[in-house]
């Protein structure tokens, strides 16, 4: 017997799938680009935004291809006319009653939004404002004592992306869709700070924000450069052993040239089309989540308290400022007087489990074979 | 871990033991959280009720200490009903009748008397894990930091073994790692026992290898660990050099460890703040912190992953992997050693002697962790031993690593100091979401400190009404090692008869509190039990609900007034 994988047709094309993929799985699979807004592989699909419908051969409606499983023999258009009015009409209403968001080139301080671009390809029009009714009910979210969020009505289009990745992911639900129509927003239960609901400021609902509704407080207040103009590194975050990775947004220039962390992002959870990987899989085991310490907790980086320039200990009892030659020599000279004194074994070397292992592989290098003694550990060992 | 992280969400049964997740591995926690979504089941066996026991099918609030009661009656009953795996017992494991033998008196019954927990939540508990086959262990702290730490361990990889959860996916024995490199600088040999890679330094066959590598004779004693060497501070210890820590904060009983630090002759810190240790520092080299140099993290799930610069750090301050270079270099030099062990330009060159040392990193290079790995994820995860290994997910596939696991018989020892008439209360130390160990680096958040600015204790209601404390109160935690004041949190989250403090304030340092007394085999310290009594020093007013985690459980009515207080902040805001 010939076991066959199920197929359906893509813009008159046929694709292989496995059962259960809905059909924008498929069509990313094989690199047929679906607008979505409201999408994201950790949270159950939507179908909210409105923004992947596709027109299936047989149905009367157009379908969100998000929420549609592949079934098959199923053919459906990704491209064609209806499709395209429809999303000409989609995102013409989205900015009618948007802010404008050309006001920064399309980019927040906060979080970048991705309306502007969409809407540019689509051909979009502004019909005109419509009057924000959702302050009412969202309250000045400004106001929040809370040090990292912030909701900003005037540019969320209600793709609920930030609730359900606080319901499903981070599982706190501190915030919710309140308010009826026209009138429905993002907020807390009887409108509180975020400092005191369930929330663990996680900055999930920032980072899956597809408009910037969600913002970050700190670089707006700093009035940072937008994200679009900061160099992003990727590494892993120093705090528990999860070994998160995220990137740093890097301003060139701040700091005198010696460069400055803006902020931190986490990794797009959409998988990498180079790197062929299961659906879902977005290329980090952390699959593009953080907690608080790791969004937000980056203040200590630049922080006025570091010690800058090499110290030794003067005869009047107090650290002196020193040259970094002053200071290998005292250094040295003083290890080497204990150990002259009562033995290679008298000196012991304290490495950390917050360093590299560069570094730790250097450091009980140094104690073996610079100082001769096997009195080497690594912090976390009591 | 013997498995990976990816793997729990498709788990079908979670015995989380001895780790509050949600607070000190959130990451991890969502992946539990996502299983427990998919319809997967969750223990918490844990003194405290964590957030995770809000999500859980069952909550063992287990006395601390007693986990050898509980594991073994878990055992007793895996064994007396008959649920072992009986081919995975006989093909791949040793010492079954030793356990069986030792569990026998171990019934749910008397353990239900020991550790708080009912006959019935343990009976169920072990029947679900037995026969579940996709069902993983997932522990911290709280199995560790005991003087009979390493028993836990066992009693725990013997419910393993015994129904044999090994070798799969999303099963296992899964310690958490508590910080970003803990496995990183185990296995770059940290350690006073172990070359990198776990090669023993009184092993002959890797002492001559590594003494080729680094052209001089090496010393087959092995050395002290760090419990021995701050016993040993101002006796045999007559110099310290340490880089990134605060023992001083971090270690436990602190006070009689600062009366012997007055004897060490010699200090040298390396750090990127000042901290408590400074103030016994000889000599100080300002180092870079880890947006600021390149190199390798190896998280819980033995992945290596890179860390990269960012940015430059400020002013003098150097990478540490560059002043450990030049001192190593310097002070070769003066012992008229061969300098040129010292010559790398780069962490890659570093990385590479290191992971070319030990046959199970040796497929292991920066080279390869900057590109795409065929697991789809950055990193590679050990055992990965040549260029083309695509690393491991999980360990002991198709048997165990050692050739037959090894079943230990353990048996209960109390902890080393139990509440008494003097010091009525049990004491556990642990870890908050929004500040990281001595919190050198949380503490300096505004956001971070906002959430959390204040130390405080954890009394259980019952225990606070019979010592006329209320919430909030400013109170004294003493013990036979010393005394601080800290602001009194009323709650159930514990249980009656025990107090919890986290460790990350300062001025208010747990570790003045901590016994010092380790575990046989690893030095590790019993954080997790000590007896303590607390008295009321005043009352005094706190400002705001967020003070304390866990207040979504129990909110407070002085967190109640908080709020209210906020409310009105929020509307003046709004009216300027």
């Amino acid at each position: 017997m010939i076991i066959t994988k199920p197929t359906c047709t893509i813009d008159g094309q046929k694709f292989e799938f496995t059962a259960g993929e809905s059909m924008l799985e498929v069509a990313r699979r094989n690199d047929i680009a679906i607008p979505t807004l409201c999408h994201d592989p950790r949270l159950d699909p939507a179908g909210a935004c409105r923004s992947c419908l596709v027109e299936i051969e047989g149905q009367r409606r157009l379908l969100p291809s998000c929420a549609t499983k592949a079934t098959d023999g199923a053919s459906f258009q990704t491209k064609s006319e209806r499709v395209e009015k429809h999303r000409k009409t989609l995102f013409s209403l989205y900015l009618t009653d948007h802010a404008d968001e050309d006001s920064e080139g399309g980019q927040h301080r906060g979080a970048p939004n991705k309306l502007a671009g969409a809407s540019k390809k689509f051909g979009a029009e502004n019909w005109g404002k419509l009057t924000n009714l959702r302050d009412e009910i969202a309250g000045d979210r400004s106001a929040d004592v809370n040090p990292y969020i912030q909701y900003d009505s005037d540019l969320c289009i209600l793709c609920a992306k930030c609730t359900r990745y606080c319901d499903e992911v981070e599982a706190v639900s501190a915030i919710t869709l309140v308010g009826r129509g026209s009138e429905t927003a993002i907020a807390t239960p009887d409108s509180r700070s975020l400092l005191d609901t369930t929330c663990e400021l996680c900055g999930g609902c920032v980072a899956v924000c597809p408009t910037g509704a969600m913002g970050e407080k700190k670089p707006k207040t700093r009035n940072q450069p937008i994200e679009s103009e900061l160099k992003k590194v990727r590494t892993t975050c120093n705090y528990c052993g999860v070994g998160c990775q995220f990137d740093f947004n890097v301003d060139p220039d701040g700091r005198d040239g010696l460069g400055e962390v803006v902020k931190v992002t986490s990794p797009d959870a959409t998988p990498n089309q180079n790197m062929d990987l299961p659906a879902g899989f977005s290329g980090v085991s952390s699959d593009g989540n953080l907690c608080v310490k790791g969004r937000f907790g980056y203040d200590f980086v630049h922080h006025e308290e570091r010690l800058t320039t090499p110290l030794v200990r003067g005869a009047d009892g107090d650290l002196h400022p020193a040259t970094w030659d002053e200071a290998f020599d005292a250094a040295i000279a003083g290890l080497e007087k204990v150990s002259a004194k009562y033995g290679d074994d008298s000196l012991a070397f304290v490495s950390s489990a917050r360093c590299t292992i560069e570094e730790n592989f250097l450091v009980q290098k140094v104690s073996r074979v610079a100082f001769g003694t096997n009195n080497v550990h690594q912090c976390a060992a009591t | 871990m013997t498995n990976s992280i990816r793997e729990i969400r498709d788990a079908d049964f979670l015995f989380v033991i001895g780790s509050n997740t949600s607070e000190a591995h959130p990451i991890i926690a969502m992946e539990m959280k996502r299983a427990v979504r998919r319809g997967a089941t969750l223990i918490v066996a844990d003194p405290r009720a964590i957030w995770l026991t809000t999500i859980a099918d069952d909550h063992m609030q287990i006395k601390p200490g007693t986990d050898v009661w509980l594991l073994n009656a878990m055992a007793h009953v895996i064994i007396n009903e008959d649920l072992t795996d009986k081919k995975f017992v006989a093909e791949h494991t040793e010492g079954f009748e030793a356990v069986r033998d030792a569990v026998q008196d171990y019934t749910p019954e008397e353990a239900e008397k020991m550790c708080g927990v009912s006959a019935e939540l343990i009976r169920r508990t072990a029947r679900s894990y037995a026969t579940t086959r996709k069902a993983g262990i997932y522990y911290t702290l709280g199995i560790t930091e005991h003087s009979h730490g390493t028993d836990n361990v066992y009693a725990l990889a013997n419910l393993v073994l015994l129904t044999g959860h090994l070798g799969g996916p999303s099963m296992g024995l899964n310690p958490l790692r508590g910080q970003n490199n803990v496995q990183g600088a185990n296995d770059a040999g940290a350690s006073p026992i172990y070359y990198p890679g776990y090669q023993r330094v009184d092993d002959t066959e890797s002492q001559a290898k590594f003494e080729k590598l680094w052209k001089r004779d090496l010393s087959p004693d092995p050395g002290l660990n760090l419990n021995e060497m701050m016993k040993a501070a101002g006796d045999q210890i007559r110099a310290f050099f340490v880089m990134g820590e605060d023992i001083l904060l971090s270690e436990p009983n602190v006070l009689a460890l600062e009366e012997r630090m007055n004897r060490v002759e010699f200090v040298v810190l390396q750090d990127i703040f000042p901290n408590e240790t400074l103030r016994y520092a000889d000599v100080v080299f300002p180092a870079g912190n880890f947006a600021e140099k390149e190199g390798v993290f190896v998280n819980s799930e033995r992945r290596m992953q890179r860390v990269r610069k960012a940015v430059n750090p400020p002013g003098e301050a150097r990478a540490d992997w560059e002043i450990l270079l030049e001192l190593g270099r310097r002070a070769s030099a003066k012992r008229n050693l061969d300098p040129s062990v010292w010559s790398h330009q780069t962490p890659a060159q570093i990385f590479r002697e290191f992971s070319a040392s030990a046959p199970n990193f040796a497929g292991i290079t920066h080279e390869r962790l900057d590109q795409p790995t065929p697991d789809g994820f950055s990193g590679l995860q050990w055992p990965c031993k040549d260029d083309q290994d695509p690393g491991t997910k999980y360990l002991h596939e198709g048997g165990v690593l050692r050739g037959k696991g090894l079943l230990t018989a353990v048996a209960y020892r109390p902890s080393m100091e139990l509440p008494d008439k003097d010091y009525g209360l049990l004491l556990s130390t642990g870890r908050t979401l929004y500040h990281y160990n001595s919190a050198t680096q949380t503490r300096r958040d505004e956001g971070l400190d906002a959430k959390q600015s204040e130390a405080f204790v954890q009394i259980h209601p019952r225990d606070a009404r019979k010592r006329g404390i209320d919430e909030g109160d400013l109170v004294e935690v003493k013990t036979r090692r010393g005394v601080i004041e800290v602001a009194a949190h009323v709650s159930r989250q514990v249980r009656p008869g025990c107090i919890w403090m986290s460790l990350h304030f300062a001025e208010a340092r747990a570790n003045v509190l901590t016994n010092d007394v380790g575990d046989s085999v690893t030095g590790t310290a019993e954080y997790k039990v000590c007896a303590a009594e607390i008295t009321k020093v005043n009352s005094i007013e706190f400002g705001h609900a967020g003070l304390f985690p866990g207040s979504y459980f129990h909110q407070s009515p002085r967190g109640a007034a908080a709020d209210s207080e906020a409310g009105v902040l929020e509307e003046e805001t709004q009216e300027n």
